[in-house]
């Protein structure tokens, strides 16, 4: 980031225009591997490789979330999916219920176990009919 | 080569391709979909435009032993397609 | 560079971004790089149920690799233009290799 001009115009059409106008604010991260950070952008380059504070990785499962503390990430770029600013004044009023992460690790082993399950049949029946996946993009 | 005409010579694959501009193409994906639809636009990565698309995209249950298949149809009027997800691009003949 | 031009033009219109793990997003258009990366603005999650975590965003800054589709408004998508911009691309990449 060094060297880059303090502020550029929003319609700089370059990943680090875009990327600028989140630095430094809480960001809703989602990974490929269908993981969720939430953290503070503090650093990225033209890859949209990141480096976040203060991150915390939150689980969903039913209608309960738990948050794990993390600390500092540095994330490779092409494990991104999405990079989402929060909206400070509705993060509080989401439909869910905080959980412990036990019961919520609990719950998820579950679900994975099923889902897992589910994806290799699909896999393997669209495969005799000559399709092939689109690599490893989880929710 | 300074005119872009379709009269050009075919001397790699996508040459075949630009025939098909302003044609209806087959497309079909990874991840068990296909699309039919006018081929407006595409580049080197295989990224395309569409015009007028019917996506079909093959659903299997999670059951080993039921083999059946359903389809699901969309439309959608203009697309951009990314050319990861390509894997073949084939001229229909009008019918 | 066709596509990056192209995405250009539709900055500040509606369009619905397919990632390639079903999540699909509406939203305006901002911005787009040379990679294809994209920044929606006001965005609306198409079965929001399964997507809680996107609950309170607004803006959204999507990595172009993981985009399936993008679907586009065909209005705003003036056709014989493209084509034209395709041939004059697919040409120009011939003349690159030298023949």
């Amino acid at each position: 980031m060094e060297g880059d001009p303090p502020s550029l115009p929003p319609q700089m059409f370059t990943t680090s225009a875009q990327l600028l106008d989140l630095t430094d604010k809480k960001l809703l991260v989602a990974l490929r591997d269908g993981r969720k950070l939430i953290g503070v952008l503090r650093s990225w380059d033209q890859y949209a490789n990141l480096v976040l504070q203060s991150t915390i990785e939150r689980l969903y499962v039913g209608d309960a979330y738990c948050d794990i503390p993390r600390g500092v990430f540095i994330v490779r770029g092409e494990n991104v999916l999405l990079l989402g600013e929060i909206d400070l004044d509705r993060e509080d009023d989401i439909p869910f219920r905080r959980a412990s992460v036990e019961e919520v690790f609990a719950a998820q082993r579950a679900t994975d176990t099923e889902k897992k399950r589910a994806d290799k049949v699909h896999r393997k029946k669209l495969r005799a009919l000559g399709f092939e996946d689109e690599g490893e993009v989880l929710v | 080569m300074s005119d872009a005409d379709d009269s050009s010579p075919i001397q790699e694959p996508l040459d075949l391709v630009r025939l098909s501009l302003a044609e209806q193409v087959f497309v079909k994906l990874r991840g068990d979909r296909e699309l039919r639809g006018r081929l407006h636009a595409y580049d080197s990565h295989c990224n395309l435009v569409l015009g007028d698309v019917e996506e079909t995209i093959y659903v299997v249950g999670d059951d080993e032993e039921d083999d059946s298949i359903k389809t699901i149809k969309k439309q959608s009027e203009m697309l951009f397609v990314r050319g990861d997800s390509v894997v073949l691009i084939s001229p229909q003949a009008q019918s | 560079m066709l596509f990056f031009s192209f995405f250009k033009t539709l900055v500040d219109h509606e369009v619905t971004v397919e990632l390639k793990n079903d999540l699909s997003i509406r939203g305006t258009l901002k911005s787009v790089d040379q990679f294809l990366n994209i920044k929606l603005d006001d965005i609306m999650v198409l079965e929001e149920a399964k997507y809680p975590h996107l609950a309170a965003v607004r803006n959204v800054f999507i990595r172009g690799s993981v985009v399936r589709y993008v679907h586009l408004p065909s209005g705003a998508v003036d056709t014989a233009l493209l084509e034209d911009a395709t041939r004059r691309e697919a040409s120009n990449a011939a003349a690159a290799k030298g023949r």
